[in-house]
């Protein structure tokens, strides 16, 4: 045990190993507070769908050789949030087909770009793979990646407390908003930009294809549980930190890969919780 | 632009047949600070062999990003040894796989004293462990890493 923690112990004298729990804990924090939202407006895959577009933003400016790719990822994602948003009210092309149809076009297109032009390295199935699956992102960022994480995780985090009774009301019964002369429009298409930043900045935690389980998975762990909107969301935010810190840690440890161990400790927890939850609700009945 | 073996594919041989140039993976100096990273009583400075392999693959994804931050530093190192010849030149590394086991890197070395091909090395793929300083050169537009002075102890 005592050596275990003296090689945790000098893997945290490392700087990208702290930089990494830092930029962990602020993106699970973040997915987990939108997640509840996105459950229960039954949005759970535009997270999918944006993460793809994202990875066809990457390769864009991957194949443009721009050292610092973050701006033009999050200005093209954010773009397609919208218009996902906006497609799916108004165009005859509506909600899960336009999902579907924005997220394997912008992935056919990334990969097809990086094959084309290259990425600047000839190491192809390595930048693909890291990208789609985060291999070790997390683990190499710069002081601006980082810095970038933390001032876009305040932002979503303020958004979140400040309008929070405004998400609360579009998320159960946007009707009702609505009628009651809310803005259930406006706070929508921010709800959807805010994704599509935590959705950008959640790609160097876990990659593209596993973005959907940190969103999703401790929403609905917590929903085995509480029942009320309040306290899924802040049990989803605490499960959230905790499973991104256990399944870092685990990984730089073990030496797995870190976004496939975090997601295995997001289902871990949610079937604890689901036999908790199936536990207290037989007790009641 | 730094550029260092690497390759992909899940087996270290794909890219250890190339050139530094042609399996280059080019990335940008950000220039981060030298780190503290603790000095063991056998004078290495950074003991990769002492970690896990998601972190062996970090450090040296790092040691690319930045150098300057490891310029001087003792390294030690083990994985499959790999030769490759380019321009007319013999490249000698030692190569380490990521976590994924999609991808591998590695990091030449410049054996300390006089050696010769094929005489003094071990056939690759054979596991080794090197210990040289850290150190970038410059060859062409390129700018490479490098253990010099290294020593083989296995």
């Amino acid at each position: 045990m005592s050596e275990l923690f003296s090689t945790l112990s000098l893997y945290l004298s490392r700087s990208f190993v702290v930089n990494a729990l830092i930029v962990g804990v602020l993106i699970a924090l973040c997915s987990s507070l939108l997640g509840v939202t996105l459950v229960l407006k039954r949005y759970s895959f535009i997270g999918d769908g944006l993460s793809h577009v994202a990875f066809g933003a990457m390769a864009v400016a991957a194949v443009l050789g721009l050292t610092n790719n973050m701006p033009l990822v999050l200005t093209i994602t954010v773009l397609c949030a919208v218009l996902l948003l906006r497609m799916g009210k108004n165009a005859k092309i509506k909600g899960d087909a336009a999902i579907a149809m924005i997220s394997v076009g912008s992935l056919a297109i990334g990969y097809l770009l990086m094959n084309i032009f290259g990425t600047g390295s000839s190491n192809l199935s390595g930048d693909v793979c890291s990208t789609l699956f985060g291999s070790t992102s997390i683990l190499t960022l710069s002081d601006f990646d980082v810095w970038m994480c933390i001032v876009l995780s305040v932002i979503v985090v303020l958004f979140f407390v400040l309008f929070y009774n405004k998400i609360f009301s579009v998320t159960f019964d946007e009707s009702f908003a609505r009628a009651t002369g809310q803005r259930a429009g406006l706070y929508n298409l921010m709800i959807a930009i805010v994704i599509a930043v935590i959705i950008v900045v959640s790609m160097q935690l876990v990659g593209s294809l596993l973005i959907s389980a940190l969103v999703i998975f401790p929403a609905l762990s917590a929903m085995r549980v509480f029942k009320s909107f309040k306290s899924v969301t802040v049990c989803a935010a605490i499960v959230s930190v905790f499973c991104a810190l256990i399944g870092l840690l685990t990984s730089i440890l073990a030496g797995t890969p870190v976004g496939s161990t975090i997601v295995a400790v997001d289902i871990v927890v949610f079937v604890i919780f689901f036999i908790i939850g199936a536990f207290t609700k037989g007790r009641k009945a | 632009m730094i550029t260092s073996l690497a390759a992909c594919g899940g087996n270290a041989q794909s890219g250890a047949s190339s050139s530094p140039t042609e399996a280059g993976k080019e990335t940008e100096s950000v220039g981060a600070e030298a780190e503290k990273t603790g000095a063991p009583a056998d004078g290495v400075d950074i003991d990769l062999t002492a970690m896990s392999g998601t972190m062996v693959y970090s450090e040296v994804l790092n040691m690319q990003k930045t150098p300057e931050a490891y310029e001087g530093k003792v390294v030690k190192m083990s994985g499959p040894f790999n030769v490759t010849d380019y321009n007319g030149k013999t490249y000698f590394a030692c190569i380490i796989a990521d976590a994924t086991a999609c991808c591998s890197t590695g990091i030449e070395f410049d054996l300390k004293g006089d050696h010769s091909y094929p005489e003094d090395y071990p056939a690759p793929q054979t596991e080794i462990t090197v210990v040289g300083v850290f150190n970038t050169y410059m060859e062409g537009k390129s700018r490479y890493l490098q253990l010099k002075d290294a020593e083989m102890i296995a």
